[in-house]
């Protein structure tokens, strides 16, 4: 299985950093419009990668990255934001559950938003940072080299 | 900075009567749907922008030329609707009308301090003192609009001085917008021109 070599910060243009760096940064497009609502960030991260995926391959893994990474957060909150309206518009009587899944929600936020930021600040000075699976995954399918990208091959080894 | 109308030789008496009663219609309505979610994105970008420039000093270059491209559109919209110039506006962030030009230069380095006084207190030291000035600018601006419509319907040009007077009130909102969009340093001046 063959790679494209990983562009080095020096490599890099000081816009594409900040281009790479913007895509972490869509985890704040709800608070950015005033829009408290999971799916912003997630709607927002998926325009921001239609936008950028054509403009480098290291801006092309951040911003798939970012994207990848924030589809479990929101489903995380939205189950969150399902059950807490469910509560509110049925008995209003907070179970244990709840309490224990919003506190693991919070948690996982938390952690997303870590993360997230120590990304961009990475993005920032041209360097790589892969989150646990989903930098390999990213990875794997913006650097990976395709066989149709590399042409037709015609002639062949004898062995 | 430019912000810059140029004035037709002529204009469209037809156009101008089809803007008037119809404009709305298809133009506004149109322009108005996208540009919402134009706007949008633009706000997010501006937001993100400020901590960029809260943390690096620097403005996102691709985020200033996408809102750079989303004040040209603006400027082009109402451009046309104040008649000053005879065609469709074009849509989206990247087009252009050959009489219509805005720009700003790209800042290699802004400062924070003017980022964070514009955030606290930009309110009171460039809105309200510049939103009352644009209040009665604005008011005028109706009345001169009035006048130039009836100018272009009878003679098919746009008297120069009125349509200096809209372009400066036009270049008074946008200084006021772009140095609260964070796109530059400098302080918008209490000036037409």
């Amino acid at each position: 299985m063959e790679y494209y070599p990983l562009p080095q910060p020096e490599e890099i243009p000081e816009r594409e950093k900040e281009d790479a760096m913007g895509a972490y940064l869509m985890m704040f497009a709800a608070v950015a419009i005033g829009l408290p609502l999971p799916v912003i960030n997630l709607i927002a991260a998926i325009v921001y990668f239609y936008l950028n995926k054509s403009k480098s391959r290291f801006v092309y893994f951040h911003s798939l990255q970012s994207l990848l990474s924030q589809i479990p957060t929101t489903l995380i909150n939205w189950a969150l934001v399902i059950w807490s309206l469910n509560i509110f518009f049925t008995d209003r009587i907070i179970s244990d559950e709840f309490i224990a899944y919003a506190i693991v929600a919070g948690i996982a936020n938390i952690f997303y938003f870590i993360f997230s930021l120590i990304a961009a600040f990475k993005a920032r000075k041209g360097k790589m940072y892969y989150f646990l699976l989903f930098g390999k995954l990213s990875y794997g399918i913006v650097f990976k080299v395709k066989e149709n990208e590399m042409g037709t091959i015609e002639n062949k080894p004898p062995f | 900075m430019t912000f810059e109308i140029k004035r037709q030789e002529s204009n469209s008496r037809g156009e101008l009567l089809l803007r008037t009663f119809f404009g709305f219609f298809y133009i506004g309505i149109p322009h108005a749907f996208l540009m919402f979610f134009a706007s949008l994105w633009g706000s997010i970008l501006t937001f993100i922008s400020f901590w960029t420039i809260l943390f690096t000093g620097r403005y996102p270059e691709s985020y200033f030329e996408y809102n750079l491209g989303l004040m040209r559109w603006s400027a082009r919209v109402n451009a046309s609707f104040f008649n000053m110039i005879d065609g469709y506006p074009a849509f989206g962030t990247s087009s252009s009308h050959p009489d219509v030009l805005v720009d700003i230069p790209y800042p290699e380095n802004l400062s924070r301090g003017t980022l964070l006084l514009k955030f606290f207190l930009g309110i009171f030291y460039v809105l309200l003192p510049h939103g009352i000035c644009l209040f009665f600018l604005a008011l005028a601006s109706n009345l001169v609009l009035f006048i130039s419509w009836w100018a272009v319907l009878f003679t098919g040009k746009f008297p120069a001085s009125l349509h200096e007077f809209l372009l400066g009130y036009l270049r008074w909102n946008f200084r006021v917008n772009a140095y609260m969009s964070y796109m530059t340093d400098k302080y918008p001046p209490f000036s037409l021109s």
